[in-house]
C-alpha cells in the first residue's frame, strides 16, 4: 500500500493541504495575537488618557478658580468681609475643596481653616503647586498652594486648599473596565491615591509591582507585560494642571482575560484549520482513488497484454491525460492483436506458399507425362472405331487426364500469382502486376468471354460499369478475377449476374461488385472461401483455387476482396476494392 | 572538558547570587531626556531605579525627601542653583577625590556635586535673516530692530521671565541679589526689558506656552535673534541655520549630580554620576538634546553646534551662589509680568521684589 501510486498521490495531496494550512494558520494566529495585544494595549492607554484628562480637568478648574480668587483677594487683603465672601464662594464653586486657608507671606494664618501640618507654603515651586497625596481620615487628599500676588506682583499671601480626591475614585469606578481589569492612581512616592477596585487595595499590595516603578521612572506612557498582568501606564506630570504632580495612572488586566479574544481566535483558527485539513485529506483520498483507478486498470490491462490477452476487458475511461493514455493503450492492444493475427496469417501464408511451390513443382513434373498419357489416349481412341470394347476405357483415361491437367493448370496459375507480402516487381512467377486498367473496358471484354458459358447455363450478365479512371491493376488480372467470379456465380446456379461499380472510401479506390441471385454463401464459409483448395462444389467439379487466385491478384494490386449477401438478401455479392491508378 | 565543566558550574552557581540592587536615582529630566536616559541605562546594563521629580517642584520634593531621610536616593540630578541650599542644610556628601580630579571644564567645579551639563542664556541668530552678531544688549536690540519688517514685526525672541531679565539687569548695573535689586539700575533695566515686549519682542504668550510658542516663531522665521538656552536648541531639528554667539551679561548655570548623605549606597551614586558624565553618555545626550558636556574629553567628542554653545557660555556669569537665589525668581517673575502688562510701574514692581527678597533673607540662610 505504501509504495502504491494511490498512497503517493494521497501523500502529495496531504502535504499540499497540510503545509498551506499550517503556514496560513500559524500566520493567522500570530497576526491575530499581535493585533489583539496591540488593541488591548492601545485601549488601555486610551482609557488612562481619558482618566488622566478627567483628573487634569478637575484639578485644573480648581487651581484656576483658586488662582483667580487669590488675585482678587490680593488687591484688597485687609477686607475681612470680602475675604469671607470670597472663601464661601470658593467652597461653593469648587466642591472638592475640603478646607481652605489664607496665610500671610510669612506663613501666619489670616483666614479660614487651620493649615494642615507638613504643607510647605514657601516658594521652591514657581508660585504654587499641587502636592503629593495625603490621607485625611482615610480619604486621599491633596494640598493646593497658590501664591496671592497683588497688582505689582508682590506676594500678599498664600492660599492653601485641601482638595478631596474622592472624585478620582468616582471617575475610575464609573469607568467601564474590561474583565478583571483595574485602574490604580499612585503618587510619586508609590502611595495609592485611588483604585477602581471595590475593596481598597492596600498600598503594600502594589509595592514591588514592576509597573509602578516603570510608571514613576517614565515621563510619558508605555505598556508592560509582567507577572501575568498586562499593564499600561501614564505619568501625569505631562498634563497642564498637574505639572509638578508626580502621579501616574496604571491600567492592569490579567493576561488571561486581556488576551481572551486572542485565545479564542487561536482556538477557532485551529478548529477551522483542523476541519479544513480533514476535509482536504478526505477529498484528497477520494480524488486520489478516482485519479489512480484508471491507472490501476491500465496496469491490469498491461498485464493482460503481456499475458497475450490484448483485447480482453472493456475500454478504460479516465480524465485528461489518463484518458488519452488509456485510449492509446487500447489502440496499442488492438494493434498488437492485429499484428498477432497478421503474424499468424503470414505464418499460414508461408506454409501455403511452400505448399504452392511444392505443388507447382509436382504439377510441372507431372504435367509432361500426363500430356504424354493424354496424347496417347487420344491417339488410341482415334484408332478404335465406335463400339470397340476398349474405347470406353480409353475415353475414361482421356477425361481423367484432362481433369488432371486442369488441376495442374490451376496449381500452376496459383503458383505464378505473387504473394501479397511480396513487392510487385519481385514476383517470382513473372506475373506483372504493375500497370493499370480501365474497368468498363475490362468488364466489356469479360462479358464477351463468358457469354457462351452463360448461354449454356441459361444465365444472363448485366453490366453497370461506366467509363472511369483507370485502376492500379493489370487488365488481364482484373479480367481473370471478374471471369472467375462470374463463372462461380453461374456454376452456383445464378440466373442473373450483375457487375457494378461505385467509388470507394475517400475517392481513392473503386469498388467493383459481382452480385448474383444464386443461393449465396453461408456465413460460416465466408471466412474460408478465399483459402486455397476450399470448395463447396461437388467433388471433381472444382479445384478450390479460383477464389484464392482472385484474392492474391487483388491483394497484389493493393486492393481487397470480400464476400457478403447481396443488398436484397438474395444471393451473394463479391466486392473488389482496388485503388485508382 | 574540565574547563567546560568548571564554566558550567560557575554559570550555575552564578545564578544563585542575587542581582545587584538597582541604583536609586531621582532626576529632573524632561520627558524625552527621561526616555533616552532609561534606554541608555538599559543599553549599558546598569540597573537603575529612577524616579522623576518634576522640575517645577524639584527643589521642594528633593528637600522633603532628604529631610525625611526615608526612600533616600543614591543620586539626585538638580539645577545648579539648588546646590547652595542643599549644602547649607548639610544634606550632601562631597564628591570623592578621584571624581573631583576628572577633566572637568574650567567653568564648572566638582566639589559638592558632579556637574552634568552647562547651560545658560545664549544668542541664537537665524543665518537666513541675515542678522549680524551683537556685542552688547543695546547692540542686540538695535540689530534685532534692524531686521524688523512688516512680515516680521517682532524679530527678537525673548521670554518675560526673571532669568531672561538678568542680562538687562546686569547691563543696567544691577544683579539678582538683595544687595543690587534696590538700586536705580534695577528699575531702569526692568523698564527697558519690559518695553521690548510688544515692540521688538512679541507680547508674552499665555503662561505655560512660552517654549512651544518661541519654537513656533523661530521655525516660521518670525524671529531673527533668539535669546534662549541649549534646552531649546535641542528641540530644533534643523540646526544648520543656527549661528550661536555669546549674550552680554547672560547668566550661566547647569545641572548637577549630587549624592545625599542619607543615600544607602553613595558609591553606587557616584558610579552613576561618573557614567552620566562619561564621554559616550554625554555625547549621546549632546547629540540628542544639544546639552553641553562638562568634561573636556566629552566636549571634544560633542557636535560642533554644542561646542559653539560652550564657547558662547564661557563668558556668561553664574548667578549668585546663595540658597535664596532660586527663590528670588518667585517674586521677580510676577513683578516683570505686572510691568509688561502695565499693571505696575517698574519702580513699584522693583519695590515689591525688594520687600519679598528681604522677607526671604530673613527666613532662609544666605
Amino acid at each position: 500500500m505504501k509504495g502504491s501510486l494511490r498512497w503517493r498521490v494521497l501523500l502529495v495531496m496531504a502535504l499540499a493541504a497540510l503545509l498551506p494550512t499550517l503556514v496560513v494558520g500559524v500566520l493567522a494566529i500570530l497576526r491575530a495575537r499581535h493585533d489583539v495585544e496591540d488593541e488591548v494595549q492601545r485601549g488601555a492607554l486610551a482609557h488612562i488618557r481619558a482618566l488622566g484628562a478627567a483628573l487634569d480637568g478637575t484639578l485644573q478648574d480648581a487651581r484656576r478658580t483658586v488662582e483667580l480668587a487669590s488675585s482678587q483677594w490680593a488687591d484688597a487683603p485687609g477686607d475681612a468681609r470680602a475675604t469671607q465672601l470670597l472663601m464661601a464662594r470658593l467652597r461653593r464653586d469648587v466642591p472638592i475643596v475640603q478646607s481652605l486657608s489664607i496665610l500671610d507671606p510669612d506663613g501666619k494664618s489670616l483666614y479660614g481653616d487651620p493649615v494642615p501640618a507638613g504643607v510647605d507654603i514657601g516658594s521652591h515651586s514657581f508660585g504654587g503647586y499641587i502636592g503629593d497625596a495625603v490621607f485625611v481620615d482615610g480619604r486621599p487628599t491633596v494640598h493646593l498652594v497658590v501664591q496671592a500676588r497683588g497688582r505689582t506682583g508682590e506676594l500678599m499671601g498664600v492660599f492653601v486648599a485641601s482638595l478631596d480626591l474622592g472624585f478620582v475614585h468616582d471617575v475610575i469606578a464609573a469607568a467601564r473596565l474590561g474583565p478583571g481589569a483595574r485602574v490604580l492612581v499612585i503618587d510619586g512616592r508609590g502611595e495609592l491615591v485611588a483604585t477602581s477596585e471595590p475593596t481598597a487595595t492596600p498600598t503594600s499590595a502594589i509595592k514591588g509591582n514592576p509597573v509602578v516603578d516603570r510608571a514613576l521612572a517614565s515621563s510619558v506612557e508605555g505598556t508592560l507585560s509582567a507577572g501575568g498582568w498586562v499593564s499600561a501606564y501614564r505619568n501625569l506630570s505631562s498634563y497642564q494642571s498637574l505639572r509638578g504632580v508626580r502621579w501616574a495612572i496604571i491600567h492592569q488586566q490579567p493576561e488571561a482575560q486581556a488576551y481572551a479574544l486572542a485565545r479564542r481566535t487561536t482556538r477557532d483558527t485551529i478548529l477551522i484549520g483542523g476541519i479544513a485539513l480533514a476535509l482536504a485529506l478526505g477529498l484528497g483520498a477520494f480524488f486520489a482513488t478516482r485519479l489512480t483507478r484508471p491507472l490501476a486498470d491500465l496496469a491490469r490491462r498491461a498485464d493482460a497484454i503481456a499475458a497475450g490477452h490484448a483485447t480482453e476487458g472493456p475500454a478504460i475511461e479516465g480524465p485528461g491525460e489518463i484518458g488519452v493514455l488509456a485510449r492509446q493503450v487500447d489502440d496499442m492492444a488492438k494493434r498488437i492483436a492485429e499484428r498477432a493475427e497478421l503474424a499468424a496469417a503470414l505464418a499460414r501464408g508461408d506454409r501455403l506458399a511452400s505448399v504452392g511451390v511444392m505443388s507447382a513443382q509436382v504439377a510441372h513434373e507431372i504435367n509432361n507425362p500426363l500430356t504424354t498419357v493424354l496424347g496417347y489416349a487420344k491417339l488410341l481412341l482415334e484408332d478404335k472405331p465406335e463400339g470397340h470394347p476398349d474405347r470406353s476405357a480409353l475415353e475414361l483415361i482421356a477425361e481423367e487426364a484432362e481433369r488432371m491437367k486442369k488441376i495442374i493448370g490451376g496449381l500452376l496459375e496459383y503458383a505464378r500469382a505473387p504473394r501479397p507480402s511480396e513487392p510487385a516487381t519481385q514476383v517470382a512467377t513473372g506475373a506483372v502486376t504493375s500497370g493499370s486498367s480501365e474497368p468498363s473496358a475490362v468488364v466489356k471484354h469479360v462479358a464477351a468471354l463468358v457469354a457462351p458459358q452463360l448461354r449454356k447455363a441459361k444465365a444472363q450478365l448485366v453490366t453497370a460499369v461506366e467509363p472511369q479512371q483507370p485502376l492500379s491493376i493489370e487488365a488481364h488480372a482484373l479480367q481473370q478475377v471478374l471471369v472467375n467470379l462470374v463463372q462461380n456465380a453461374a456454376q452456383a446456379g445464378a440466373t442473373t449476374i450483375t457487375i457494378g461499380s461505385r467509388p470507394g472510401p475517400g475517392g481513392i479506390a473503386t469498388v467493383l461488385t459481382v452480385a448474383d441471385d444464386g443461393p449465396g454463401i453461408p456465413a460460416a464459409d465466408r471466412s474460408r472461401v478465399f483459402d486455397p483448395f476450399f470448395t463447396t462444389k461437388a467433388p471433381g467439379t472444382g479445384t478450390g483455387l479460383g477464389l484464392a487466385v482472385c484474392k492474391h491478384l487483388v491483394a497484389t494490386a493493393g486492393g481487397t476482396i470480400e464476400v457478403g449477401d447481396r443488398a436484397d438478401g438474395h444471393g451473394a455479392e463479391f466486392r473488389v476494392t482496388i485503388p485508382v491508378a | 572538558m574540565r574547563r567546560v565543566l568548571l564554566l558550567i558550574a560557575a554559570a550555575a552557581c552564578g545564578g544563585e547570587h542575587p542581582a545587584p540592587a538597582p541604583i536609586k536615582f531621582l532626576h529632573t529630566f524632561g520627558p524625552e531626556e527621561t526616555e533616552l536616559f532609561n534606554a541608555t541605562m538599559t543599553e549599558r546594563g546598569i540597573a537603575v531605579e529612577a524616579k522623576l521629580a518634576p522640575f517645577a517642584r524639584g527643589q521642594q520634593v528633593i528637600g522633603e525627601i532628604l529631610r525625611a531621610g526615608t526612600s533616600c536616593p543614591d543620586l539626585i540630578r538638580i539645577d545648579a542653583t539648588w546646590l547652595p541650599g542643599l549644602v547649607a542644610h548639610d544634606l550632601l556628601l562631597p564628591v570623592p577625590p578621584e571624581l573631583q580630579h576628572e577633566d572637568w571644564l574650567p567653568e564648572v567645579e566638582a566639589r559638592m556635586g558632579v556637574p552634568q551639563t552647562i547651560d545658560g542664556l545664549i544668542e541664537l541668530r537665524d543665518e537666513a535673516a541675515p542678522a549680524p552678531r551683537s556685542s552688547s544688549i543695546a547692540d542686540l536690540v538695535a540689530a534685532a530692530r534692524a531686521t524688523a519688517h512688516a512680515e516680521r514685526p517682532h524679530p527678537l525672541g525673548l521670554r518675560a521671565d526673571g532669568y531672561w531679565f538678568v542680562p538687562w539687569l546686569r547691563d543696567a548695573g544691577s544683579d539678582i541679589d538683595l544687595d543690587h535689586i534696590g538700586n536705580a539700575g534695577a528699575v531702569e533695566g526692568l523698564a527697558q526689558f519690559a518695553a521690548l515686549f510688544g515692540d521688538v519682542a512679541p507680547p508674552p504668550p499665555p503662561a505655560g506656552s512660552e517654549a512651544p510658542e518661541e519654537l513656533r516663531r523661530w521655525l516660521q522665521h518670525d524671529t531673527a535673534y533668539w535669546v534662549t538656552g541649549p534646552w531649546q536648541v535641542g528641540a530644533l531639528r534643523e540646526r544648520e541655520r543656527l549661528q550661536i554667539t555669546a549674550l552680554a551679561g547672560a547668566p550661566r548655570g547647569g545641572q548637577m549630580l549630587v549624592v545625599p548623605k542619607c543615600a544607602k549606597d553613595p558609591a553606587a551614586g557616584w558610579r552613576l554620576a561618573g557614567e552620566l558624565t562619561s564621554v559616550p553618555v554625554a555625547t549621546k545626550f549632546a547629540e540628542a538634546f544639544a546639552t553641553v558636556p562638562t568634561r573636556a574629553s566629552a566636549l571634544a567628542a560633542a557636535p560642533p553646534l554644542v561646542q559653539a554653545e560652550y564657547q558662547a557660555l564661557r563668558g556668561a556669569q553664574p548667578l549668585a551662589r546663595s540658597p535664596v537665589t532660586p527663590l528670588l525668581f518667585d517674586d521677580l517673575n510676577p513683578a516683570i509680568a505686572a510691568v509688561i502688562a502695565h499693571d505696575a510701574t517698574p519702580q513699584e514692581a522693583i519695590d515689591g521684589v525688594r520687600r519679598g527678597w528681604e522677607r526671604l533673607a530673613r527666613r532662609e540662610p544666605r
